[in-house]
């Protein structure tokens, strides 16, 4: 044979002797295989569920509503057949749309979408759409025909009342497409929910109507890039904690496998026939651990998808298929992943063995002075991390952007990786500071000594728990401090007892009524309209604006929250009471850099109306700009209809029930025209508690990771770590003594990384709240600290590590003394 | 027979067409033309002996499959510049009345039948053209998107129409107006004769087998009217045709496209001539026409009385399509060619087909439109 090459047998039987290691250390295996399965299965369960997302955003986006403009009335009231067809008769050419949700006989909800193929406009989603099977005979005579996403077909072919179905894989998840007239039986109304028209149409519309552009209404896909955003974030954070496992577990395989590749390299295996055997070994570990993880990845987004499902639909309005629907590249982008990080996790193994020095023997004191090495370019590496992310974070917070989100999340991860990095010689410097006050303590001294003879092995697990710790803090406080500012702003904005929609007929007797009441302390009437924004020269920006009309009476002055101002509150109120101030909510400000004090130009039906800028106020939750107006001049300027009445009572008498019952015998007013306080808001917080389940969840499964991480290092290293225990034990040190030792290292170690975590989830809340936050919806939250969110940090940091402690200290006590006496012969 | 080529146009567009959405893009003309030549079971069958009534038959025939109101205008501004005009309404019945409505709801939108609007304005260099599509809806007369009442006589599509002035004006006296994004037009017509019945007394059949349509006309229109081309109002006068027919199988199922001409002849006489591509006997063409005098009087024309022969071809919208013909009535006289006045005329609406205006030289001069489809 000649030197440098190998023969197939050579490298199967080298294969094999590496490979064998594992039959004597299975633990070492199941750890890192684990590792690669949670790291693998967590990212892949965050990659299912944004692919699954994004695919019912790209048909929703295709689904034609979404292209055309919208044509309503002002107030919101569905449209007649009259109406409709007087517009065509001016020759407006707008088409006719019915919507609404039907419940199938098994529960399920659908959309129900009628429309008049005739003159829904040609270039518009739907009539791209081709079928096979229908025509516009069928679609438009009995029995008709309906389109139906495919993932509720059968569902809906139960039903007896839907016409015959066919399956339209480019329909959003939940939507039924239907002849107008069919779609009005099933939903059981004459009338019409929207008139549609393409954008580049132009129309004459009566003042009663509203157009509203389709470009004004952000895709979903758009609004929701953000939350996906942050399940990626939270995905990746999985896979390095993940990572971090699998690394430990290929360093100590290797460290404890060091003899046996001098043994092979010393019977003349050549040094490459090693790196291929290794990496043959990585290859079919990595294999196994994707799959495995793919797998429960899939898995694990088929119970979190609901949740998600129920988020994005609180939160934009957007239907997700609740369940999966994954494209090819989304399983080779998750094996791709988990191999990529396994060879990077495994890259430093290769290297060391490939550099391999054959005539070395154990360096007892050798690993001292690398360690020295290593520490010092950590936090040299730490160092600059923290110094892009304080730069970052310092240009992030004077120059806030909208599309900066990216570099938001640069700076999180910077912030992360540069703090974790300086965790270890962090942990060094204050055991060495320790052990020097400690020289009294012999037994203490031993400990920390041995501490530190741990950290190498100990450092990334730690590392994974600092992570994970100043994820759960952080994350944790920017979602407790959102539900204190959200539920305290929900108070403020739900000033009155009960809300009152009344018919436009009926609307000025309705007020009337109320303001008669005896109970009765205020009447807030509040209206909705839109207006076209103008730039400064008065010509049309093509976008338009929300309006809100509110009642400025003291009670609402007194609460209304205001963020900022121009001239201080009162003047900010006067201004708007007199009809030339409007406030604008925080969205708007931000994305268009309006301040108190800017111009704000509209059109109104009456001409040009400019508005100065008066206040910008909290508005969260809302994906879009809004203006407030006072109802009484947006009913004046913008021909706003009526909306709600808030009926504030007097103290003492919060009889709403009793009110909400006059309402309804006297007007006939039922259902959703009548809603108390109570209800909206527990809507409201409902709503609220599902956005962040999802966050909770991944957050609580990352830590759970870290733990295992810790626990996995320790268990790998446990029979080393006997052999180091036994010389003290035949020392006279008892085993209760020792497993006592051993914890108080490990939880003082947890306690220094919950230490550092506690700053680090503080700046990663502050980095949240203060700079993603702003940048992903427009709003910025106060940064709230919790000190028992931080006592929990450190109480969880403890239980982890005395729960990973547990197991071998368990084993510990049950090895016979007669096998510690055979290892402590061993050395 | 431009009807036909309506009738094709409103089966075929209706179906194929406007459907598009709805159906697999199945548009070769043998398909679309197959509409028309299907057999219709469940429809009334036009044929001879079916006596005209007005004002009655000015209104739908909804127990026919198909029909239309079709006008096309030759017109002439101030300056002497040549322009012409279509307006045409068509109706498509998709499935026989039953009398008895299977449908169990009184839905304005049940109802079968749909309507197909063109709308054009052909220029001395060029041409525009519109079209729009409705549904029928089961409301009171003159509600619906589309429609057309027999008295005081009204067809509309949206915004456009053609209605009479007053109650008791029957065809005599019309405005007509269509507006579209680059062009609109309004314009005022007065008969200056009779209507006309083409064929058996209104029957007019369509290939040897015996199937036609019903068709009446009313060639005898004095114009007045404006146009809009883009942003320039042109004050027009000149003469217009309408014609009106109703069929529920217009066509033979081995025929493939028609040319038809209406021709204003000078001296006051008008010549309806269309020749459909197979279908004849021994699947020759099938000729047919009507040669009408200035009061009035038809006389019918067929094989042997009428000639059509193609003389020049020009190459339009990727087809050969013969833009100059001869025209031959030899028992009046006529040897005319008949020239687009350009080529450029085409209808690229949903179902494509040729209209225009052309001129006459010859034994008599003249003008009038050209109906080309199936090519």
């Amino acid at each position: 044979m000649r030197p440098g090459t190998a023969s197939p047998g050579v490298l199967r039987t080298t294969w094999l002797t590496l490979f064998s290691h594992y039959r004597r250390h299975p633990g070492q295996l199941a750890m890192l295989l684990l590792g690669l399965w949670v790291a693998s299965a967590l990212w892949s369960g965050v990659q299912a569920i944004n692919a699954s997302a994004r695919d019912s955003y790209a048909r929703a986006e295709t689904l034609f509503s979404a292209s055309l403009d919208s044509v309503t009335r002002r107030d919101n009231q569905p449209l007649s057949l009259v109406t409709y067809l007087s517009l065509r008769r001016a020759g407006e050419p707008v088409s006719p749309l019915v919507e609404g949700d039907l419940t199938l006989s098994d529960g399920t909800s659908l959309r129900v979408i009628g429309i008049d193929p005739l003159t829904l406009p040609g270039e518009s989603g739907l009539a791209r759409q081709q079928s096979d099977a229908a025509s516009l005979r069928d679609w438009i005579l009995p029995p008709h025909r309906a389109r139906i996403a495919p993932e509720n077909a059968d569902a809906a072919r139960a039903d007896s009342r839907l016409p015959p179905l066919e399956a339209d894989p480019s329909l959003p998840p939940g939507t039924l497409v239907t002849d107008i007239g069919v779609a009005q039986r099933l939903l059981g109304v004459e009338t019409l929910s929207r008139l549609v028209v393409a954008p580049e149409q132009s129309l004459a519309l009566p003042p009663t109507l509203v157009r509203q552009s389709a470009a004004a209404l952000a895709s979903p896909g758009q609004l929701t890039d953000s939350f996906h955003l942050n399940l990626t974030a939270m995905g990746l954070l999985a896979l390095i904690v993940g990572l971090f496992i699998v690394h430990a577990a290929l360093g100590l395989a290797l460290e404890q496998r060091l003899g046996m590749l001098r043994t092979l390299r010393a019977l003349g295996v050549p040094g490459h026939t090693l790196i291929i055997a290794m990496a043959l070994e990585l290859l079919l570990i990595g294999l196994l651990g994707a799959v495995l993880g793919i797998v429960s990845g899939v898995v694990l987004a088929r119970l979190l998808l609901p949740d998600v499902a129920a988020s994005l639909d609180a939160l934009y309005d957007t239907d997700v298929a609740s369940h999966l629907s994954l494209p090819w590249y989304y399983w080779l982008g998750g094996l791709a992943v988990t191999l990529g990080g396994l060879f990077s996790a495994g890259f430093g193994m290769l290297w060391r063995a490939a550099r391999l020095d054959i005539l070395a023997l154990g360096k007892a004191q050798a690993w001292r002075a690398r360690l020295h090495r290593q520490l010092r370019l950590q936090a040299g590496a730490g160092t600059v991390l923290l110094g892009v992310a304080l730069w970052l974070g310092w240009r992030l917070d004077h120059q806030p952007n909208p599309q900066e989100l990216a570099l938001g999340f640069a700076m999180v991860a910077a912030l992360l990786l540069g703090a974790s990095l300086w965790l270890p010689p962090l942990l060094a410097g204050s055991l060495g500071l320790l052990s020097r006050r400690l020289r009294s303590h012999p037994r203490l001294q031993w400990a920390l000594a041995d501490l530190q003879l741990q950290l190498p092995r100990l450092q990334l697990p730690m590392m994974a728990l600092l992570l994970a710790l100043s994820a759960n803090l952080g994350v944790g406080s920017m979602v407790g401090g959102f539900r204190l500012t959200f539920l305290d702003w929900l108070d403020q904005r739900l000033l009155a007892d009960m809300y009152v929609r009344p018919p436009e007929a009926q609307y000025t007797d309705v007020a009337a009524w109320l303001e008669g009441q005896d109970e009765v302390q205020a009447l807030l009437e509040a209206r909705h309209a839109e207006a076209p924004r103008l730039d400064a020269e008065g010509q049309t920006t093509g976008r338009t604006l929300a309006l809100f009309g509110i009642t400025p009476a003291p009670i609402m002055r007194q609460s209304w929250p205001l963020l900022d101002t121009a001239t201080g509150h009162e003047a900010a109120w006067q201004a708007l009471d007199a009809g030339d101030g409007a406030f604008i909510n925080e969205q708007l400000a931000h994305r268009d850099g309006l301040a108190p004090g800017d111009p704000l130009h509209l059109r109104s039906p009456q001409g040009p109306v400019m508005l100065t800028v008066a206040a910008i106020y909290p508005d969260y939750g809302n994906p879009r700009g809004e203006a407030v107006l006072s109802a009484s001049h947006l009913t004046e300027k913008f021909a706003a209809t009526p909306g709600s009445l808030g009926v504030v009572l007097r103290p003492g008498s919060r009889d709403v029930a009793g009110l909400q019952a006059a309402l309804r015998e006297r007007f006939g007013l039922g259902g959703d025209a009548v809603v108390d306080q109570g209800a909206v808001k527990r809507t409201a917080t409902e709503i609220f508690e599902r956005t962040f389940a999802i966050t909770q969840a991944l957050n609580a499964l990352t830590l759970a990771v870290a733990g295992l991480a810790l626990l996995t290092t320790l268990l790998a290293q446990a029979g080393a770590r006997r052999a180091q225990l036994a010389p003290l034990w035949a020392l006279g040190v008892s085993r209760r003594q020792l497993i006592g030792l051993q914890l108080g290292q490990l939880v003082s170690a947890a306690t220094g990384t919950a230490v550092l975590a506690i700053p680090l989830g503080i700046g990663l809340a502050w980095a949240l709240v203060a700079v993603i936050n702003v940048a992903a919806f427009g709003w910025r939250l106060p940064l709230h600290i919790f000190p028992s969110q931080i006592a929990m940090t450190i109480v969880l940091a403890i239980f982890v590590a005395a729960l990973a402690t547990l197991l071998p200290a368990w084993r510990l006590w049950r090895v016979p003394p007669r096998q510690l006496l055979q290892e402590f012969a061993a050395i | 027979m431009k009807r036909s080529t309506l009738l094709l146009l409103l089966a075929t567009v209706i179906l194929a067409g406007l459907g598009k959405a709805f159906w697999p893009q199945d548009t070769s003309p043998q398909a679309g033309y197959a509409g028309l030549g299907e057999q219709a079971s469940g429809f009334a069958q036009a044929g001879p002996g079916h006596a005209l009534a007005f004002p009655e038959d000015h209104g739908p025939h909804p127990g026919f499959r198909i029909e239309w109101w079709y006008l096309t205008a030759n017109l002439e501004s101030a300056d002497g510049r040549p322009f012409g005009v279509q307006w045409t309404l068509f109706r498509q019945a998709l499935a026989p009345e039953t009398g008895n409505n299977d449908e169990a709801s009184d839905s304005p939108w049940q109802d079968r039948q749909l309507w197909m609007a063109h709308a054009a304005l052909s220029t001395p260099q060029g041409h525009r053209f519109a079209e729009k599509f409705a549904r029928g809806m089961a409301l009171p007369a003159g509600q619906g998107q589309a429609g057309v009442m027999a008295a005081p006589f009204s067809a509309w599509i949206d915004d456009w129409s053609l209605a009479a002035v007053s109650a008791d004006a029957g065809l005599d006296q019309l405005t007509v107006r269509a507006e579209a994004d680059d062009f609109a037009y309004r314009l005022a017509l007065t008969a200056q004769g009779p209507l006309v019945r083409h064929g058996e007394d209104g029957f007019s059949q369509k290939s040897a087998d015996g199937q036609g349509s019903m068709y009446y006309s009313q060639p005898f229109y004095q114009v007045e009217g404006t146009l809009r081309l883009g942003d320039e109002p042109i004050v027009v006068s000149g003469r217009a045709w309408l014609d009106r027919e109703w069929s529920s199988q217009l066509l033979g199922a081995t025929q493939r496209g028609w040319d038809w001409f209406s021709l204003h002849l000078a001296g006051g006489a008008k010549l309806m001539a269309f020749r459909l591509r197979g279908g004849g006997s021994e699947e020759g063409d099938y000729l047919s026409g009507s040669w009408i005098t200035p009061q009035g009087q038809v006389t019918a024309l067929g094989e042997g009385s009428l000639r059509l022969t193609p003389v020049k071809t020009d190459d339009v919208a990727s087809r050969e399509l013969p833009t100059t013909w001869r025209v031959e009535a030899p028992d009046h006289g006529l040897d005319v060619t008949v020239s687009a006045v350009h080529p450029e005329q085409w209808m690229g609406t949903s179902f494509p087909y040729w209209e225009g205006m052309v001129t006459l030289q010859g034994s008599h001069v003249g003008e009038g439109y050209l109906e080309m489809t199936g090519y």
